[in-house]
């Protein structure tokens, strides 16, 4: 062996050595200091964006609460539905996109194009239509299996838990109950006033899954259930609600108001609201969709509504492109106007001038501060003059010389004037604002406006005393103006008024209740009982006396209020008639304002528009109150008795027991037995009304064409309707000399059998405010 | 000289008459070489074609059976989701792998028993086959413009898999004759650098950079342990940063820089194409982190799922890591730096300097494969395309690398080590 050789191999061997040292030492040692740091030190890091990569987390909606009324009838509700949600990233081939969308558009009823540009987006989340029901999700479910079929897709189509939110009564106290978003979000009124209460709190649902998003095959997943949202129990009464959104309807309707009605129903004693209404209303179950009076109105935007509206000038000289684009600005502008306008809570969010209701708080104020006493006259000319102004009275002969009280029954503005005065502009202030009409009465709404005085600091000037005396030229909310009457009906005391009762949780216990607040004692019980004796008195032969409801105690002011303004363009200045009272007089449990922007009919006086519906939806609703009615002599002979069941008995037995109960009896027909009568058994007939009874089939048939009963006195309208063989119930004021009947349930023309009682409704004529 | 070398040495003066010379397969190294040198010339050797020696090194036959063992589990595990979402069977990988792993083994024990020698005539045969496939596998139309597979469907073979042994065994060859002329730049440097530049270029066009590293690396190696001056690696280091330079300015290097772009920075989001281009960097970092010090447990990597898009091939390290943890990985690291080190063992104990040289060489691929691979998986190079042996899933691959081991074995059989 060579020395060459020898130390080749020599060389060769160290330099394997060196070689399997630099390997294995600088090789596996940078590559196992490398892991380590990966997997000791950064690996928490790591680890944790592994993990929110793998994890996905999905949220469990909750249910939303339910909204009661004060009995517990259901207001809204949420009812579980779906959605359908795509994965587009899951598809293979454009064949499989359109068979899908295909499928989806038909099922679901959307445009084609629209769920095919969704299959070819680049994710695993796309929802396709939201809160579809239990009918569409069955032709989904099937659509999954076939896709699963036909192209081994399991995790193209999804459906997720969604919840869709019911008002079962529509329109009903809807500017109350609000309505809810897309989202389930609250968006109006108590939805959104008690949207964290009702919303409850989102579960979620924890899964490891794929990168496909599909959940893995080993068990990694952690739940935490949703909790469903608090219920909410309202102090508004269905049934009282009902009463008046259907009074309020027909009077809206009768009276061609302009710009919709409100009516507070309101506890005196706690300030429960029982109603609130703003009549029109909107349908919650559908809160995008505006009345077809407006759309037909933004569907006949042109180019005159353009330049009228500062869209355009008429220097512009628009391209087709722009003038369109104008057109659609307006439009849309105009959509969501009318959408806000009919969202918006009457009640709370608009101001209007009282107008001669605030009559009653003017005097509460001079009573209280003791300015005026039994002996003060007030003269009336006719018109009072202040400096070079002279501010008329509505009844422009003058009341002469009145006492306090007769000036309020006169709704007389120049002894107004005067009692105003002797509070001074000072103390006027001071009991505005205890009052509460300079702040908001913090009623759990939504929405609810500011006052607007003559001043900041209720400073102002002897003519502004003077017209504020009788409420006009100061803005103040409806809620304001019950809330305040409230107090002179309870008492004295300002309460807070709530439409909120209480909250429930899921198992229906109490949560909360909301108490009753009272905020201050504003006038002494003294005045307040005095005014309540006034105001009784003007309910029953005063101007109020329209808003008298028989065998009741009502006390009660009319208020027409002059607007200054002319909203709907017809040339004559705007009116606001109200009526704002309460009952019983002597012990007053419920308090309510009716009042209507601009009625166009004709007449526009309180007395005449808002005082027949105030004593209509009273009249109802002091019976369900169970407040027992006391009638003089003169309303006894009116009062209606129940009609009993005479059907089934022989027509002598039949005729005998309808005389015991107060009723004429006429009798139909050839027969021994009584087949059908009416009106029906349990239906309300006037005292001495007739009853009819058929005894044979030809007999029912027989019809009568209900006459006109309208502008006729009382006696007239009994003997019209005895004539045609026809009862009639009688409504509204009656007891005066002086009323008319305004109008009749059943509409003359209509045929009906003999016997059904027609309500026709009264109204003294010698009023004007 | 130590005692080992001395003992090496006797045994190479004492074996070809005694035993080889009875097999006829006289392969006396020292006196091949001695009448080599002495008489310019080279006398044809005869070897049997069967060779079964003092018999094969068993610690290293197990060493790769259990490495196969845990590679093809690991394989498996990292493999089963996507061969299930994406195939519709989980055990697509697991049933090639293992038929592979069987063929494989089959084929390494049959080279285990022929005679290394015979390579030494293959050595210029075999690199031109190298070439030939490098040639061929450019005029292979691509879908992707990348060359590199030569076969039908998914049956193949990487060209540059036949490079890097035929580097191997040329420089074995060269190295082994010319073991005296090893210090001169003619014999020592300049075929070695020609083999290995006209490679490099054949890679460049395909390109396959990573193979390049690995290649010019093994080159190194083969001359380093083969005896050239350090002065020749020296000039060759800065001749190297000269052409990557070169590289750079002549804008070959997009393709490669293409994948660089986001090397290092899996974790930072510069753009959308950096993040996707770095999505399997960086999911394999969450793997390998999601591990800790003891891992998920086997089968319990959640990155597998799809997250980590095709976890059987160069990443399926990584899954690794995340179900055995730190502990795990090392136990496998010192497995391979086992292996490695046996494989050492008997190179430096082959009976002759090709043995030596080649089984040097052919381990070296395996320790610079493995260390490549995890730099890679753990952001430290970029993303090219090195697979692990023993666990990466791949036929032909494997194949290969059990055929490699079979040399290696065949060079056991001979060596002067103890036999259990």
């Amino acid at each position: 062996m060579s020395s060459k050789q020898k130390g080749a191999n020599q060389r060769l061997r160290q330099r394997t050595v060196w070689l399997l040292i630099i390997i294995l030492a600088f090789g596996f040692g940078a590559v196992i200091s490398r892991l380590a740091y990966l997997q000791l030190i950064a690996g928490e890091d790591l680890q944790q964006k592994a993990v929110s990569q793998q994890l996905s987390d999905t949220t469990i909606s909750a249910k939303r609460g339910t909204i009661y009324d004060r009995n517990g009838k259901i207001l809204a509700q949420s009812a579980s539905v779906w959605q359908v949600v795509l994965s587009p990233a899951n598809f293979k081939t454009d064949e499989q996109r359109d068979f899908v969308a295909t499928r989806l558009s038909e099922i679901l009823n959307l445009e084609k194009e629209d769920v095919l540009k969704k299959t070819k987006q680049d994710s695993y989340y796309t929802v396709v239509k939201r809160k579809i029901e239990s009918e569409e999700q069955k032709q989904i479910l099937e659509l999954m299996n076939e896709v699963e079929d036909k192209y081994k897709l399991s995790s193209v189509i999804a459906l997720l838990d969604d919840y869709k939110r019911y008002y079962p009564y529509s329109e009903l106290a809807s500017s109350v109950i609000g309505f809810t978003g897309s989202d389930d979000q609250g968006l109006s009124g108590v939805e959104y006033q008690y949207d964290e209460y009702l919303t409850g709190t989102p579960g979620r649902l924890v899964t490891a899954t794929n990168a496909n998003g599909t959940i893995m095959p080993f068990d990694y997943s952690q739940n935490v259930d949703a909790v469903d949202g608090n219920s909410v129990v309202l102090t508004i009464d269905e049934t009282i609600q009902s009463i008046v959104e259907k009074y309020m309807k027909k009077a809206i309707e009768d009276y061609n108001v302009y710009n919709r009605g409100v009516c507070i129903a309101m506890d005196v004693r706690n300030g429960e609201v029982l109603a609130m209404a703003t009549v029109e209303g909107y349908d919650p179950n559908d809160p995008f969709t505006i009345s077809r009076e407006e759309q037909k109105k933004i569907k006949e935007i042109d180019k005159d509504y353009l330049l009228e509206n500062g869209y355009l000038t008429e220097e512009d000289n628009p391209t087709q492109e722009e003038y369109d684009k104008l057109l659609a600005t307006a439009k849309s502008e105009a959509e969501s106007a009318a959408l806000t306008k009919m969202w918006r809570n009457k009640a709370i969010s608009d101001t209007y001038y009282p107008g001669s209701v605030f009559k009653m708080i003017t005097l509460s104020m001079a009573l209280e501060e003791g300015t005026i006493n039994q002996d003060t006259r007030f003269n009336c000319s006719g018109a009072f003059q202040l400096y070079d102004k002279s501010i008329g009275c509505h009844y422009s002969a003058g009341h002469g010389s009145q006492t306090y009280a007769e000036a309020l029954c006169n709704s007389c503005n120049p002894a107004f004037i005067q009692i105003g005065q002797s509070v001074g502009e000072e103390k006027f202030w001071q009991y505005y604002q205890s009052f509460g009409f300079s702040e908001k009465t913090g009623i759990d709404l939504p929405g609810e406006s500011d006052d607007l005085f003559f001043t900041e600091d209720g400073s102002m000037g002897p003519v502004d005393l003077a017209v504020a005396s009788f409420g006009q030229n100061f803005s103040i909310t409806p809620i304001q103006m019950i809330t305040a009457a409230s107090a002179i009906a309870n008492g004295g005391d300002l309460v807070q008024p709530h439409v909120v009762k209480q909250i429930l949780d899921i198992d229906g216990s109490v949560v909360q209740n909301i108490s009753t607040d009272t905020k201050r004692q504003v006038i002494s019980d003294e005045v307040a009982k005095e005014m309540r004796g006034i105001l009784e008195q003007n309910a029953i032969d005063g101007t109020g006396k329209n808003g008298y409801v028989a065998g009741y105690r009502i006390a009660g002011k009319t208020g027409t209020t002059e607007k200054l303004n002319d909203s709907n363009g017809d040339g004559v200045q705007d009116y606001i008639a109200s009526y704002c009272g309460f009952a019983p007089a002597d012990d007053p449990e419920i308090a309510m304002l009716v009042f209507f922007d601009t009625p166009l009919s004709g007449n526009y006086y309180g007395s005449a528009v808002a005082a027949p519906v105030f004593a209509s939806i009273m009249g109802e609703v002091l019976p369900y109150l169970e407040l027992d009615a006391q009638y003089t002599e003169e309303e006894a002979v009116n009062v209606d008795t129940t009609a009993g069941t005479y059907t089934g008995l022989s027509v002598n037995e039949a005729s005998k027991i309808a005389n015991t109960d107060g009723f004429n009896v006429t009798i139909k027909g050839e027969g021994t037995t009584v087949m059908a009568q009416v009106p029906a058994a349990g239906s309300k007939i006037p005292t001495g009304g007739t009853v009819v009874l058929y005894t044979d089939d030809n007999s029912v048939t027989e019809k009568v064409t209900v006459p006109s009963l309208i502008g006729f006195s009382v006696a007239d309208v009994n003997y019209v309707a005895s004539q045609y063989g026809l009862n009639v119930s009688l409504a509204g004021m009656v007891s005066s000399s002086d009323c008319t009947s305004i109008s009749q349930d059943i509409a003359e023309g209509t045929t009906v059998s003999p016997g059904t009682v027609i309500t026709v409704t009264f109204s003294s004529s010698g009023v004007n405010d | 000289m130590n005692q080992l070398s001395q003992h090496t040495i006797d045994r190479d003066r004492r074996y070809p008459d005694r035993r080889y010379s009875t097999t006829g397969a006289s392969s006396d190294r020292a006196r091949t070489d001695a009448n080599r040198h002495n008489n310019g010339h080279r006398h044809k050797k005869k070897f049997s074609l069967v060779s079964i020696g003092k018999g094969l090194d068993v610690p290293f036959c197990m060493l790769i059976v259990l490495l196969l063992a845990i590679g093809i589990t690991m394989m498996f595990s990292a493999s089963y989701p996507v061969a299930f979402y994406e195939i519709g069977d989980s055990y697509y990988y697991l049933k090639r792998q293992l038929l592979f792993a069987l063929v494989g083994l089959a084929i390494m024990l049959a080279v285990s028993y022929f005679d290394y020698h015979h390579f030494h005539r293959f050595s210029a045969f075999i690199l031109g086959v190298s070439y030939f496939a490098l040639v061929v596998v450019l005029l292979i139309p691509s879908e992707t413009g990348i060359h590199r597979w030569i076969g039908i469907g998914d049956y193949g073979i990487q060209a540059s898999e036949i490079s890097k042994f035929a580097i191997i065994l040329f420089l074995a060859h060269w190295g082994s004759r010319y073991y005296d002329k090893m210090h001169t730049l003619k014999y020592g440097v300049l075929p070695g650098a020609a083999v290995f530049v006209s490679t490099a270029i054949l890679l460049l066009l395909e390109p396959h950079y990573s193979c390049i590293v690995i290649v010019a690396l093994l080159t190194v190696i083969m001359l380093f342990v083969s005896g050239i001056r350090l002065r020749y690696l020296a000039i060759a280091g800065v001749m190297l940063a000269g052409a990557i330079l070169l590289l750079w300015a002549t804008g070959l290097l997009t393709y490669a820089m293409d994948r660089m772009d986001g090397w290092g920075k899996a974790l930072e989001y510069i753009d959308e194409t950096q993040w996707q281009q770095t999505w399997q960097t960086r999911n394999s970092l969450y793997a390998i982190g999601s591990g800790g010090l003891f891992g998920l447990g086997l089968g319990q990597s959640r990155q597998k799922y799809l997250y980590l898009p095709e976890p059987q091939n160069d990443f399926v390290f990584a899954i690794v890591c995340e179900e055995l943890g730190l502990i795990g990985a090392v136990a496998i690291l010192l497995i391979f730096a086992l292996l490695v080190w046996r494989g050492v063992v008997i190179s430096l104990r082959a009976k002759d300097r090709f043995g030596k040289l080649l089984g040097i060489g052919l381990i070296s691929q395996i320790g610079l494969q493995v260390i490549l691979n995890i730099l890679v998986i753990t952001d430290w190079l970029p993303n090219t395309g090195i697979s692990l042996p023993f666990f990466s899933y791949g036929g032909s691959s494997l194949l290969m690398l059990l055929f490699q081991m079979g040399i290696i074995l065949s060079i056991s059989r001979s060596a002067n080590i103890e036999k259990i």
